[in-house]
């Protein structure tokens, strides 16, 4: 009897011995496993998702619940929309397809959905309206940040969340620092040079934008095979507007059409 | 090797390949493996339905979803199948009036499970592998001809997965075996075993609440930190996509710390269902 009871109480502490050995093991794997979080999991509560968030199948069934938020996108259920996104975000961070698409119908069209549901644009003062497309921006714009954060600074979502700071909210600055961000990456597109100038341009930083762009010009894309004419072109622009002395310019090049 | 240890491991090895013959000609077994490999074989006509992933992340997801969730399913029931199939056909009473212990049968019954689990677990894995082994061919030529950067995929990694997911199922099958000595019924089994293994891989939830202990009373705080210790973490061997697709992104010993907590588990819990199983009537 009392060697059962010995058993018993070996057979305890071996039980607590291996939770910690678990625990050790759980805190080095988890680092691996982005799509868990106690509050991420939190939107897909109640969205019959478990499975994915169990373990299997976690890509079909983020397929499947973004499948299920276009039925309540084209209903305009603002709440259910966003947890079944946030759930196929949730369930794949990886994926750029999520996080941008989310933060695209947050930031684009629930402002829309809301002033429809308090009466329509006529009804709407213009000041709520401008507060509300400000309000609905600023939060699809937090959704790409994470995005952002899990994709390891995806370019596309990058430079999403700079076209929506530029056209939603009216800021430059912080347009041009998300496409700064976007042209400093690897694979960088050809366009986001321009659109990061454009924007500090528009925020008033002109001479700073000019300066930005003359060094990437003169640094990376003069040295491309055709020389990146338009974006020469562009500083040329720059130059004429900031009156800049002859020596000041970029000097003319060889291969330069004449105005 | 002491003589009653030899012969300890004689009568083990006996059990053993009874389990394993008798499981492997199993119907049940026959099905979940054809249906786990359609799975696997489907995944590639299945890319039509992909948003925005890699297409090998999405055939790998179809993979090892069919690892989970069918091996769970397997090991959930076919572990309490063949303990109970032993019980109602009493021929764990000819078996145990031998000069076999409880323990000896016990351990015997989840080896020969264990075996049977693992011609699962690497039969969908060396399918997965050739599926995914094909399409990266083709993807890296495609991708080449396009400039973009190839896919990558480790089928070293995938290896590992499928000996971290077989270590799983060993824990799930020994837990099974654990509940299964306590037990009267196959049916009370398999629901406490399903709802156990539903516990096991939620169990980290419980582990993050700790980490941030605030708003949880005297009472909660207790139970959290006793079910963390006592329902193993199965989602420590949940990292199929980083090891396959993304091997970087482990970190160094992840691999060796969770086999190794897994053979824990096993270890502890057939020491338990053998303490149990010595003090049931049959």
């Amino acid at each position: 009897m009392k060697a059962l009871r010995v058993q018993w109480m070996l057979a305890i502490f071996c039980l607590g011995l291996a939770g910690v050995i678990a625990e050790l093991s759980w805190t080095k794997v988890r680092v691996s496993i982005p799509e868990m979080g106690k509050k991420q999991i939190e939107p897909s509560l109640g969205q019959g998702m478990l499975l994915g968030i169990l373990g299997g199948f976690r890509t079909v069934v983020a397929d499947g619940a973004w499948i299920r938020s276009y039925v309540l996108w084209e209903r305009r259920d603002r709440a259910g929309c966003e947890a079944l996104m946030r759930t196929s975000c949730l369930l794949d961070p990886r994926a750029r397809f999520f996080w941008e698409n989310t933060g695209y119908v947050i930031g684009y069209d629930m402002a829309h959905w809301e002033i429809r549901k308090r009466g329509g644009y006529a009804k709407v003062s213009a000041e709520i309206q401008d507060d509300l497309f400000k309000k609905y921006a600023q939060h699809g714009i937090n959704v790409m940040d994470e995005g952002i954060k899990y994709t390891g600074g995806n370019v596309g979502i990058l430079i999403s969340a700079g076209q929506m700071s530029e056209l939603k909210l009216k800021d430059f600055s912080q347009a041009a620092s998300y496409y700064k961000r976007a042209s400093e990456s690897k694979n960088a597109p050809w366009f986001v040079h321009f659109l990061c100038a454009r924007a500090l341009w528009e925020s008033g930083e002109t001479k700073k934008a000019y300066d930005w762009y003359r060094e990437v010009w003169q640094k990376k894309l003069s040295n491309e095979d055709d020389h990146a004419p338009d974006d020469l072109e562009h500083l040329r622009f720059m130059e004429d507007q900031l009156h800049l002395a002859l020596l000041q310019r970029i000097p003319r090049q060889s291969w330069e059409k004449n105005n | 090797m002491p003589n009653f240890m030899k012969s300890s491991l004689t009568r083990i090895s006996w059990m053993t390949r009874l389990t394993f013959l008798e499981a492997i000609r199993q119907r049940f077994f026959a099905f979940l493996i054809l249906l786990s490999a359609a799975l696997v074989l489907s995944s590639v006509s299945f890319r039509f339905l992909d948003f925005g992933h890699g297409e090998l992340k999405f055939v790998c997801d179809f993979g090892f979803g069919g690892m989970f969730l069918f091996g769970s399913v397997l090991a959930v029931v076919m572990s309490a199948q063949l303990f109970f199939a032993e019980m109602d056909n009493r021929t764990a009473l000819t078996l145990l009036a031998k000069p076999v212990s409880r323990t000896e049968f016990l351990v015997g019954k989840f080896i020969g499970v264990w075996l049977v689990l693992g011609v699962f677990i690497f039969t969908l894995s060396t399918l997965l592998g050739i599926i995914l082994w094909a399409r990266c061919q083709e993807l890296t030529a495609t991708a080449i001809e396009v400039g973009k950067a190839p896919p990558e995929l480790s089928i070293t990694g995938l290896l590992s997965y499928t000996g971290m997911q077989w270590a799983r199922l060993g824990v799930v099958a020994a837990m099974i075996l654990m509940v299964a000595s306590l037990a009267r019924t196959f049916l009370f089994t398999v629901i406490v075993g399903s709802m156990l293994v539903v516990a096991g891989q939620l169990q980290w939830l419980a582990q993050e609440t700790l980490l941030k202990p605030g708003e949880l009373n005297f009472f909660s705080k207790a139970l959290l930190s006793i079910s963390t210790y006592i329902i193993p973490n199965l989602q420590q061997f949940n990292i199929g996509d980083a090891l396959t697709l993304d091997h970087g992104s482990v970190a160094d010993g992840a691999v060796t710390l969770a086999l190794f907590s897994g053979t824990c588990y096993i270890v502890v819990f057939l020491f338990i269902g053998s303490l149990i199983f010595r003090q049931r009537e049959i």
